[in-house]
């Protein structure tokens, strides 16, 4: 009795609403991305068996202990890391004038317009746009192809295609809008008379830019870079396709350790290891920036 | 002290496309004075305030600051600084690295440039606010700080736009005696733009009231009330009463008005102070020239009779709707509550006060 008039009064707070409001949501989100992650983790602590999918229930961490200790692990980890900075920062790098322009310069009943236009890629296929790439900056590709017959280089460069080069490219324009979303509510939202304020006490425009928009702006920034940055490490794609295989990345060889070499323990801790690296290389650049976003309003 | 206006604009005209934003105006700003740009949203206050701080390009005319054509000289340039009407305090600095902001290129030292700072704070009473994070301030705080972050730079004129608007009447009315006592305090001139009248006479030694695009009348505030120059101006500050006139003789500087209700009365030329427009006359008169007179008192002047259609109780005034015999309209009257003297009921018939000096003749 008294738990029922308990609960009865529990499904009348807001309290309740909001939580039936998140629960087919989190229902989904526990089945689909916390059960697969527990599988993993559990994974990672088991023995590989010598059948086919066949793991032995015996703990042990010597799959950890491989992959933290071989070389080869840490060198594709490494560059990973490596091409996702690079990766971020061109695109990053790139979206701010996009969603600069777009917020300042553009007038406001176009901007759901630009917004609109800036999505586009999405309409075709990651896989689809990741074979364009290709196919510009391939060995017979539209640039060497065209530089060729303009008569501009005699043989293809070969720097452009199947290097780490072509896959910053690729992954770049991939996810340039994820990069100027973010950073375009953050310009948003800064009030326009705090940059008359920069100008009238005394900043000319760059001065203000670099006093004040960029500071209100970084909420945004550091936005941008996680959604960049964090996808970017985990991609497999874009390696195998533009680099033909021959620069795998760290998922590549986790995908091998999985599928291919049928050693699920080793990639499922490869791949906690690698969760656990990006993870905290993201807590680290958040903790940088985290006066910036301490700023309400 | 017959110095050269601190601030000459000489037939300011501004176009925003097709929309005529500012008329031609033309005004000297004093040293050192407090003066208000006053008028309904939209007449081009807030525009000529940009316009003298530099974030507006004006189409043709001059400004002159300080002696020196401002043209081309962009906002950072110029010896103004601005109080916002949103503030515009930077959320992501603290109070102190806020009204240090303009001091970047100042070259005292940093101790200095620290003192400095602390002084502007105590002189907006935000003494010890220093660390605090801008955006934990309060609405009256973020104003203080604002007026902080102008003044330490010393400008030659601080531009206010409408900056009392957010707060509450009575924060309003405190910010209203300290931002005169800090004028008087700094002797830096003050530009106010502000739609509210009160907040004009209370603050200002001189007020430009602006319609559409143009000045109405620049004068200081008690003639502004007193002798305004047309209808409009009149019924913008306070409450006047109008009643339909017509002007019989003119002469000598004397002028022999009929007035409805009132009958023919005798003013001064002085009491036309607006330009003859050739329009219908009308005669206009404060609530508080008008007194009602209770049994046992006698005018000084004259009387008329006419009875209570409403009241009004303020507490320590009390106004009166009266309709004069004559009248077509009620008029309005003030008075003061003094111990001894009782509300009058509605329907009350009584007898009203009232002198030819305190009319203002329209025409």
């Amino acid at each position: 009795m008294d738990i029922k008039t308990r609960w009865g009064r529990f499904t009348r707070t807001p309290a309740f609403n909001g939580y039936a409001m998140i629960s087919p949501t989190a229902f989904y989100a526990l089945l689909l991305l916390a059960a697969p992650l527990g599988t993993v983790v559990y994974l990672s602590f088991m023995t590989d068996g010598a059948g086919v999918r066949e793991v032995i229930n015996q703990p042990t961490i010597g799959n950890y202990l491989t992959a933290w200790t071989d070389p080869i692990y840490r060198a594709l980890m490494l560059r990973s890391l490596f091409v996702s900075t690079l990766v971020t920062l061109a695109t990053v790098i790139l979206a701010f004038p996009v969603a600069y322009y777009i917020s300042f310069f553009v007038t406001p009943n176009k901007k759901s317009l630009w917004l609109f236009l800036i999505t586009i890629p999405f309409w075709t296929s990651y896989l689809v746009r990741v074979f364009l790439w290709k196919v510009i900056l391939g060995f017979n590709g539209v640039i060497n192809s065209g530089l060729i017959s303009l008569g501009i280089i005699e043989d293809p460069l070969t720097w452009i295609n199947v290097n780490v080069g072509a896959i910053v490219v690729t992954l770049a324009h991939a996810y340039a809008p994820f990069a100027i979303l973010p950073i375009f509510v953050a310009l948003e939202k800064i009030d326009r008379s705090l940059l008359e304020a920069g100008r009238d006490l005394g900043e000319t425009a760059l001065t203000t830019f670099w006093r004040v928009t960029l500071p209100l702006a970084m909420p945004g920034v550091v936005g941008a870079v996680l959604i960049v940055f964090i996808p970017t490490v985990g991609d497999y794609v874009t390696p195998d396709i533009i680099g033909g295989g021959k620069i795998p990345l760290i998922a590549n060889v986790i995908q091998k350790l999985m599928l291919g070499i049928d050693n699920m323990p080793l990639g499922s801790s490869v791949a906690v290891s690698a969760m656990l690296i990006v993870g905290a290389a993201a807590a680290i650049f958040v903790l940088i920036n985290a006066r910036f976003l301490k700023v309400k309003k | 002290m017959t110095t050269r206006p601190m601030i000459e604009l000489k037939d300011v005209q501004k176009y925003y496309g097709d929309y005529h934003a500012l008329r031609g105006i033309t005004a000297d700003i004093r040293a050192g004075e407090f003066f208000s740009l006053l008028g309904p949203s939209g007449c081009g206050k807030t525009t000529l305030l940009r316009t003298i701080a530099g974030f507006e390009d004006i189409t043709s005319g001059v400004v002159m600051i300080d002696g020196k054509d401002m043209e081309g000289v962009a906002a950072n340039q110029r010896p103004t600084n601005m109080v916002f009407q949103s503030y515009a305090i930077f959320p992501h600095l603290t109070v102190e690295q806020n009204v240090a902001f303009g001091l970047r290129k100042d070259p005292r030292t940093k101790e200095e440039k620290a003192k400095a700072v602390d002084e502007a704070l105590q002189m907006v009473g935000l003494k010890g606010f220093g660390k605090r994070a801008a955006h934990a301030l309060s609405g009256g705080q973020r104003q203080r700080v604002a007026l902080a972050r102008a003044l330490i730079l010393k400008p030659k004129v601080l531009l206010l736009d409408e900056p009392l608007s957010a707060l509450d009447k009575k924060m309003r009315e405190n910010m209203q005696v300290e931002l005169i006592r800090l004028q008087r305090q700094v002797g830096i001139t003050f530009i106010l733009v502000t739609h509210d009248q009160e907040e004009a006479l209370v603050m200002s030694d001189r007020i430009a009231v602006m319609f559409d695009g143009e000045i109405a009348q620049l004068d200081d505030p008690e003639t502004l009330y007193r002798l305004p120059k047309s209808r409009r101006v009149a019924d913008f500050i306070g409450h006047m009463n109008f009643l339909p006139a017509k002007v019989v003789d003119e002469a000598n500087g004397e002028i022999d008005v009929d007035v409805q209700g009132l009958g023919r009365c005798h003013i001064n030329a002085k009491q036309a102070p607006g330009t003859n427009t050739g329009g219908e006359a009308s005669i206009g008169f404060r609530p508080e020239t008008l007194t009602i007179l209770y049994e046992g008192q006698s005018a000084s002047d004259r009387e008329t009779t006419g009875s209570v259609e409403e009241v009004v109780y303020y507490g320590d005034m009390t106004y009166y709707d009266v309709k004069l015999d004559g009248v077509a309209d009620p008029v309005r009257l003030s008075m003061r509550n003094v111990p001894g003297r009782p509300v009058l009921d509605r329907g009350t018939k009584t007898r009203v006060a009232w002198s030819p000096s305190a009319l203002v003749l329209f025409r």
